[in-house]
C-alpha cells in the first residue's frame, strides 16, 4: 500500500531528525511525559482522539482491501491465466459477454493451450423476501476434478456441487440472510432449483455468487451452447505473449490476462468507492490532528509561563519544540495502540452483523496506524510549537502583562 | 556595609576597570511602544557590577526596575546602549547565542518562584544543568549537592506544590546557581515571602555571593534588603537618582558619590571628587584649567 509506506517513511525520517537534537533524551522525555501525565483527562482525550481517527483510517483501509479481495475472488480461485471475452468486453463482473460457439474448440487446437474452461455467467436480480438482491450466476461445466478446477465454487462449506440441472450452490452469507438452508427449493427466473451446497468467500456487499451447471444456465437464458468466458490455461514454459498472439487470431473475441480483468473490474467496482473512502479516511486523519492539536495547544497555552521560564533560564526553542512534539507523540502512540484495538473490534463487529462486508487488515496495519498517528502528532504540534517560538523569555518577569 | 570592591559605580571614562567587572552597562535606554503610546522605561543608565558584589535596585512602581533587570540579564534588548560581560557585547549578540549566555552566565530568581509544576525539587534544579549539557546522573548529583547546601535535603523528591514559599524560593536559588553563573538577577524575590523568611533567603543569597564570588542584582521594594546589599541604587523615572550626595568629577563630568569616590583632592579649601585616580592626577596638574567656567559649562546638565 503506497500511502501507508509514505507515512512510514515520513515517520522514520522525522524520528531521525528528532534523534539528532542536542540534550539528553532521558530528560526531555521525562519532562514531556510528566507534563502530559499531570493531567490525566487531557491525555485520555487526546489519545481517544487519535484512537478514533486511527480506527477509522484502519477500518476504511481494511474495507478497501476487502473490496479488492472480493472483486478478484472468483478469478483468483478459478483455473487458467488468460480469459477470453467477447470482442470489446474487457471485464468480467458487471459485464455481459458472449463469445462465438466454436472459440473453445479452436483454442484447444492450439499447441500452446493446455485447457480451456467455458463459463456462462449472468448478472441477475433476485426477489428475496420482496427485496431486490443482485447476484451473479455462474454456469460451469461438470466433469472430473474439483469444482474449482472447472470454474465452480472453491469452498463449499456445506453439501456438494450441483450434479444435475436442477441443483445449485448458494452463497452462504446470502443464504443465511434469507433463511435458506441446504435442501431448500429456490425459484430463479421461473424455474425451481434445489440448494445442494453452500459456498464461502463468494459474496461481496454488491453481489453474491450462485453456481449452477452450465447447461442449466443455458436453459435459463434460452441460449443453448452459449459461453460468456473461456478460462484458458497455457502449456507450461511458454511465453504468455505468444499464447495471447495466437489466440488473438480467433474471431470476435478479446484475450486478456487475468490480472488485467481484475484490474478492470477493480476500476469499475472498487475505485468508485475507494475515492470517497479515502476521503473519509483523510477526514478522520484531520479530525485526529485537530483533536490532538487542540489538546496539546491548550496544554501549551496553560503552561506557557513554564515554557517561558525554561526559555529565560536558557532553553532554546528546539528543546521546547521537542517537549511539545514528544507530548503529542506519546499521546498519539497511546492512541495508535488503542486505535488498532478499536479497529479490530469494530471490524469484527461489522463482519459479524454484516458478513457481506469484508474488512481485511494487512500486515502493514501497524505501520499505517503508527505512521498516521505519528503524522497526526507532528501536525498537531505545529501550532503549539509556533506559540512557544513566539514566547518572549522576558514575559516571565512581566506580571499581568 | 562597605566592601573593597564597591568603589566603582557609574564610571564612564574608567574603562580599564570594566574588564574585571562582571557586567558593564553603558548608556542603556529602553523605549516601549512608539508615538503617543511611547514609554521610556529606562533613560541613559550606566552601571558596573563587580564580582561578589550585591547590588540592590530600588525605586517606585513603574520606575523601570524590572525593565533594567531584564536588559542586564540579556532577556530584553535595550533601545540604545551597550552591555559587556567580559569580552562579549550582549546587545550586539545574535538571538541564537543568547540562550547559551543566559544558561551559563546568569541565574534568574523570580518573584513567584516559577518552578516547573510537573517536576520534583531535584528535577527542577537538574533540568537547568542538563540544559547546559550535563548528563542526567551528574546533573541530579549536582542539583542534590546544592539543594542540600541550601537546607532542602528533606524535600528533594517533593513536587513544588508541596513546598512552602521560602522552600520554593530556595529551590529557585538552587536552580539559578546550578550552572555556576557569574551574575544572579532577582526581581522582587521576597515579595511572596513573609518578612522573616524573606530576610533569611536574602541572607542566604548574600552568603552565596560572598562565598562563591558571584555578583547579585536584586530589584526590590523591600527596604529591609538594604542591609544585605553592598550598594543600593535608586531608580526613578528610568534614571538613577542620588540616594547619597553626589558630586561632579570636574575632569570628566561623571557623577560620583562623595562618600565612595575612588579619589578626592582638597584644593583651595574645597574638596573635589574624582571617578578614578587618572582624573585626580589630571586635575592636580592644572586645577585652574578644569575649574574655569568654560570647562565646567561642558559638564552642566
Ligand atoms: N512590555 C511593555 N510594554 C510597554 N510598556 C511597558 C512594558 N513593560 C514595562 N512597561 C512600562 O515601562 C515602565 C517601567 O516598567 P517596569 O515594569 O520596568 O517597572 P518596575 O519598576 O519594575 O515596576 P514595579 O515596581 O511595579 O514592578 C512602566 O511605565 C511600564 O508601564
Ligand atoms: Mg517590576
Amino acid at each position: 500500500m503506497i500511502r501507508s509506506f509514505r507515512l512510514y517513511e515520513a515517520s522514520i525520517s522525522t524520528l531521525s531528525v528528532l534523534l539528532l537534537y542536542p540534550y539528553s533524551y532521558e530528560m526531555t522525555i521525562s519532562v514531556a511525559v510528566k507534563n502530559l501525565l499531570q493531567d490525566k483527562v487531557r491525555i485520555l482525550l487526546s489519545a481517544t482522539g487519535v484512537a478514533l481517527a486511527v480506527m477509522l483510517i484502519l477500518v476504511l483501509n481494511g474495507f478497501v482491501t476487502g473490496l479488492y479481495q472480493q472483486v478478484s475472488a472468483y478469478l483468483d480461485n478459478s483455473p487458467g491465466t488468460l480469459v477470453i471475452t467477447q470482442r470489446g468486453v474487457t471485464n468480467m463482473l458487471g459485464a455481459t459477454s458472449l463469445i462465438p460457439t466454436d472459440t473453445m474448440d479452436r483454442a484447444l487446437e492450439l499447441q500452446t493451450v493446455a485447457d480451456a474452461v467455458p463459463i456462462l455467467s449472468q448478472f441477475v436480480i433476485l426477489n428475496l423476501h420482496d427485496l431486490k438482491q443482485p447476484a451473479y450466476l455462474i454456469g460451469y461445466p461438470g466433469g472430473p476434478g474439483t469444482p474449482a478446477s472447472r470454474g465452480g465454487p472453491w469452498n463449499i462449506i456445506q453439501g456438494r456441487e450441483p450434479l444435475t440441472n436442477g441443483e445449485m450452490v448458494f452463497d452462504q452469507v446470502l443464504a443465511k440472510r434469507h433463511n435458506l438452508r441446504l435442501g431448500d427449493r429456490f425459484e430463479l427466473m421461473g424455474q425451481e432449483f434445489k440448494i445442494v451446497g453452500l459456498s464461502d468467500g463468494t459474496t461481496s456487499w454488491m453481489t453474491s455468487f450462485i453456481f449452477l451447471r452450465k447447461v442449466a444456465v443455458e436453459e435459463l437464458l434460452r441460449a443453448p451452447e452459449a459461453t460468456s468466458f473461456l478460462l484458458v490455461s497455457q502449456e507450461p514454459g511458454i511465453d504468455q505473449a505468444q499464447v495471447i498472439n495466437q489466440l488473438k487470431q480467433l474471431e470476435g473475441i478479446e484475450v486478456l490476462p487475468k490480472e488485467t480483468i481484475v484490474a478492470n473490474d477493480t476500476k469499475l467496482l472498487v475505485e468508485v468507492f475507494s475515492t470517497p473512502l479515502q476521503l473519509m479516511a483523510g477526514i478522520a486523519f484531520f479530525v485526529g490532528v485537530l483533536v490532538v492539536g487542540l489538546v496539546i495547544y491548550t496544554a501549551t497555552i496553560e503552561r506557557q509561563r513554564e515554557y517561558g521560564v525554561l526559555k529565560s533560564i536558557g532553553a532554546c526553542n528546539r528543546f521546547l519544540y521537542k517537549l511539545v512534539i514528544i507530548q503529542a507523540t506519546v499521546a498519539a502512540a497511546l492512541g495508535a495502540i488503542a486505535g488498532i484495538g478499536f479497529a479490530l473490534g469494530l471490524a469484527k463487529t461489522i463482519m459479524h452483523f454484516r458478513p457481506e462486508f469484508l474488512i481485511i487488515f494487512e500486515s502493514d496495519l501497524i505501520w499505517l496506524a503508527l505512521g498516521s498517528s505519528f503524522a497526526i502528532s507532528l501536525l498537531a504540534a505545529i501550532v503549539p510549537a509556533r506559540t512557544i517560538a513566539k514566547l518572549e523569555p522576558a514575559m516571565v518577569f512581566q506580571r499581568g502583562r | 556595609m562597605k566592601n573593597a570592591l564597591d568603589k566603582n559605580h557609574m564610571i564612564e571614562p574608567c574603562i580599564e576597570k570594566s574588564h574585571q567587572a562582571t557586567l558593564f552597562a553603558k548608556n542603556i535606554t529602553k523605549r516601549y511602544g512608539t508615538g503617543s503610546t511611547e514609554v521610556i522605561a529606562v533613560r541613559d543608565v550606566s552601571l558596573m557590577i563587580q564580582p561578589g558584589e550585591v547590588v540592590l535596585i530600588m525605586g517606585p512602581s513603574g520606575s523601570g526596575k524590572t525593565t533594567l533587570l531584564l536588559i542586564l540579564g540579556a532577556l530584553l534588548k535595550p533601545t540604545h546602549g551597550e552591555i559587556r560581560m567580559g569580552e562579549e557585547d550582549l546587545v550586539a549578540m545574535s538571538e541564537k547565542k543568547l540562550p547559551e549566555i543566559r544558561l551559563r552566565k546568569f541565574g534568574f530568581i523570580f518573584q513567584d518562584f516559577n518552578l516547573l509544576s510537573a517536576l520534583t525539587v531535584k528535577e527542577n534544579v537538574a533540568i537547568a544543568a542538563q540544559l547546559a549539557g550535563l548528563k542526567g546522573r551528574q546533573a541530579r548529583a549536582k542539583a542534590e549537592t546544592i539543594l542540600v547546601d541550601l537546607g532542602l535535603e528533606d524535600r528533594l523528591n517533593f513536587l513544588p506544590e508541596k513546598l512552602s514559599g521560602g522552600e520554593k524560593q530556595r529551590v529557585a536559588i538552587a536552580r539559578a546557581l546550578v550552572n555556576d553563573p557569574a551574575l544572579i538577577l532577582a526581581d522582587e524575590p521576597t515579595a511572596n515571602l513573609d518578612s522573616k523568611i524573606g530576610q533569611e533567603v536574602m541572607r542566604m543569597l548574600r552568603r552565596i555571593a560572598k562565598d562563591q564570588n558571584r555578583s547579585v542584582i536584586i530589584v526590590s521594594h523591600d527596604p529591609r534588603i538594604k542591609e544585605i546589599a553592598d550598594r543600593v541604587l535608586w531608580l526613578e523615572d528610568g534614571q538613577f537618582k542620588d540616594m547619597v550626595e553626589m558630586a561632579l568629577d570636574p575632569v570628566c563630568g561623571m557623577a560620583v558619590e562623595r562618600e565612595n569616590a575612588p579619589a578626592s583632592l582638597e584644593y583651595q579649601g574645597e574638596t573635589y571628587y574624582f571617578c578614578a585616580d587618572g582624573c585626580q592626577q589630571e586635575f592636580a596638574s592644572s586645577p585652574q584649567h578644569f575649574l574655569s567656567p568654560d570647562h565646567s559649562l561642558q559638564h552642566k546638565v
